[in-house]
């Protein structure tokens, strides 16, 4: 079997093997010249003890020179799904559409144990391959993340845990994807659209709902934003929602916001003095940003999940001997 | 007859789809040894009935019994005694031959991978090139090597010649039928075409519209079976229900009937009957449940 699965995807797994080689290769070159800027390493300046002059100035040329490198990552969200669908797509849709299936399970070996090994070994190189380039991207992008925090879009979902699993759950539905249809393309091409509904949809809508999150509220300062006391949240929390309650605490709707703003410019007061002498209190809704390995935890799981009821459709239709 | 002198048993086997029943209340016996032809036209249910003998698919009812075993359970052993040729015979395109036969030495028990390349070397057919690059005639030699050199005991073939051409065809059906007169192997293979099959076969099953219409072993049937011809009539033709089909023309009426050679009555000539218009009348036949016709091969 094992012969017989890597000829049969040696092509699959000798293409993705090189793409993520050469991309990890350019990310550690590029990413070792970046760790450079800073000496102490980079957490340090993120530092509760605030920001060195040194540090200020590592971040700008890091931002100047390779900022670019970063926007161009945030794109690599695509390669948990390209390497999974890659892998699992063809698992059963090429022998069903080349009638191999038939060959395949009528020779000595059943055919759960032919379907056991092949799951288990593309599995296990869609495990390796994005776990690997996970593991480079998450070192190359530590610098930005001191700077940044890691709960960003394009942090959370290309660093630790989360991208092995999107991989997973992209493997899970193009093979159950190609033994529905039969077809090795329409069950890449259905993976790619599940994915990114999937991942979109649970990214702005289930992640922020993972724990609840923390609120910040404090009167506003006479002077404004400058003025504010201290940086709760940081700049590496994530902030799910911002705006402004009265005295009480009671949240202000945008338009009763608004219409404090217009009452100050027809009184012709500072907008800030106004809203300090009317005890209005600015709030902030947020997760804090050692919640990262939580959330990383509890999305992973969630798609490795949805993966193993994917898998387990699969594994119910060929044991049925409904393919 | 010992339940193992049996290739083949089944028992009020049916398939459903979702379109609806491809295999209706299949119940057969087939001998061990010697060739067996499963004839129907297309979408009689013929690949349906052979992927349920060689386990590919589950049965909606009824069961399969191969060699003494039920097929669903599937071990590395039970596998092991059935070869399966399907439809096409598909191969894995892009595996050299080479390749193909380390695939069937690696996912066999018994595999005798000195026999294929003996097989394909008195056929010519190089091992180093690619499956997908040969031609028809050779990719079906290549995967009748394969599902021979697996040494079944029970070898099952869908359609095998079908795509062929007529010399690709016949050079098949030798490699076929020498593979049988060596011995050892039960060959069943399904097929629309029916002449040449009383050349190459012993038994016959004929399927239709998803139902067994006829099962024997082709002589018994034959000698079974008579044409009677005689003066124009339309009453009374059918005598103890022996008639299958009645033909008239202007001035004679031609009867088919199983009546196992009794005389014939007066002013009547009987003839023998050809094996393809036996199997065209059974065709033709409106299905009628308690008519399902079997013989006296399995008695």
């Amino acid at each position: 079997m094992t012969w017989l699965i890597w000829r049969q995807h040696r092509t699959e797994v000798c293409v993705l093997g090189l793409l993520v080689g050469m991309f990890g290769v350019a990310l550690l070159v590029l990413g070792e010249q970046a760790h450079a800027l800073f000496p102490g390493g980079a957490a340090r300046c993120a530092g509760e003890t605030g920001v060195y002059e040194a540090c200020v100035a590592s971040f700008r040329r890091l931002d100047e020179e390779y900022g670019f490198i970063e926007n161009l990552l945030a794109g690599f969200y695509l390669v948990p799904v390209v390497i999974g669908a890659f892998l699992g797509a063809p698992l059963l849709a090429r022998e069903l559409e080349d009638g191999t299936w038939q060959l395949a399970w009528t020779q000595a070996v059943p055919r759960m144990r032919w379907l056991a090994a092949k799951l288990a070994a593309l599995a296990g190189v869609t495990v390796a391959l994005t776990g690997m380039f996970t593991a480079v991207l998450t070192w190359f992008r530590q610098p930005f993340d001191a700077w940044e925090g890691r709960f960003q879009y394009d942090a959370f979902d290309v660093e630790g845990l989360v991208p092995v699993a999107y991989a997973l759950f992209a493997f899970g539905v193009a093979t159950a994807a190609g033994a529905i249809l039969r077809r090795s393309l329409p069950a890449f091409g259905v993976a790619f659209g599940a994915f990114l509904a999937v991942r979109m949809s649970v990214a702005m809508l289930a992640r922020p709902a993972y724990a609840t999150p923390l609120t910040a509220m404090e009167p506003v300062p006479v002077g404004g934003p400058e003025e504010q006391a201290g940086p709760v949240p940081s700049s590496a929390d994530w902030m799910i929602e911002h705006g402004y309650a009265d005295a009480t605490g009671r949240r202000l709707s945008w338009a009763e916001y608004y219409e404090l703003e217009a009452t100050a410019n027809r009184a012709g007061t500072n907008l800030h003095q106004f809203l300090h002498t009317k005890g209005i209190q600015e709030f902030t809704v947020y997760h804090p940003a050692d919640r990262f390995w939580t959330f990383q935890l509890i999305e992973a799981a969630l798609f490795v999940a949805v993966a193993a009821i994917l898998i387990g459709v699969v594994v119910w239709r060929v044991r049925r001997r409904m393919i | 007859m010992t339940a193992t002198e049996f290739a083949l048993r089944t028992d009020g086997l049916g398939k459903r789809y979702r379109k609806g029943w491809a295999l209706r209340d299949c119940t057969l016996a087939l001998p061990a040894g010697g060739v067996i032809a499963l004839v129907g036209p297309n979408g009689a249910g013929k690949t349906t009935l052979l992927r349920l003998i060689v386990g590919l698919l589950a049965p909606s009812t009824g069961t399969v019994e191969v060699l003494g075993h039920d097929v669903t359970a599937s071990t590395p052993q039970t596998l092991s005694r059935v070869g399966f040729l399907a439809q096409d015979h598909p191969l894995y395109k892009r595996f050299t031959v080479a390749e193909m036969l380390r695939f069937g030495r690696a996912c066999n028990l018994r595999f005798d991978q000195g026999l294929a390349e003996r097989r394909l070397a008195k056929l010519g057919i190089p091992l180093d090139r690619r499956a997908g690059t040969l031609s028809g005639g050779q990719q079906a030699q290549v995967a009748l090597a394969l599902a021979l050199a697996k040494r079944p005991d029970l070898l099952v073939l869908d359609e095998p010649v079908a795509s062929l051409d007529p010399l690709a065809r016949h050079e098949f059906l030798q490699v076929l039928m020498g593979a049988v007169a060596e011995g050892g192997v039960t060959v069943l293979f399904s097929s629309h075409v029916v002449h040449e099959l009383e050349r190459v076969c012993d038994h016959l099953v004929v399927l239709n519209h998803g139902r067994v219409t006829l099962t024997g072993d082709i002589d018994t049937l034959l000698a079974e079976h008579r044409l009677l011809v005689g003066p124009r009539t339309t009453t009374d033709l059918d005598r103890a229900g022996t008639v299958v089909e009645a033909v008239h023309s202007d001035r004679h009426t031609t009867l088919l009937v199983r009546d196992g050679a009794i005389p014939a009555a007066p002013g009547w000539q009987a003839r023998p009957i050809a094996l393809e218009d036996l199997v065209l009348a059974y065709l033709r036949r409106p299905f009628e449940p308690s008519a399902a016709a079997t013989s006296g091969a399995a008695a």
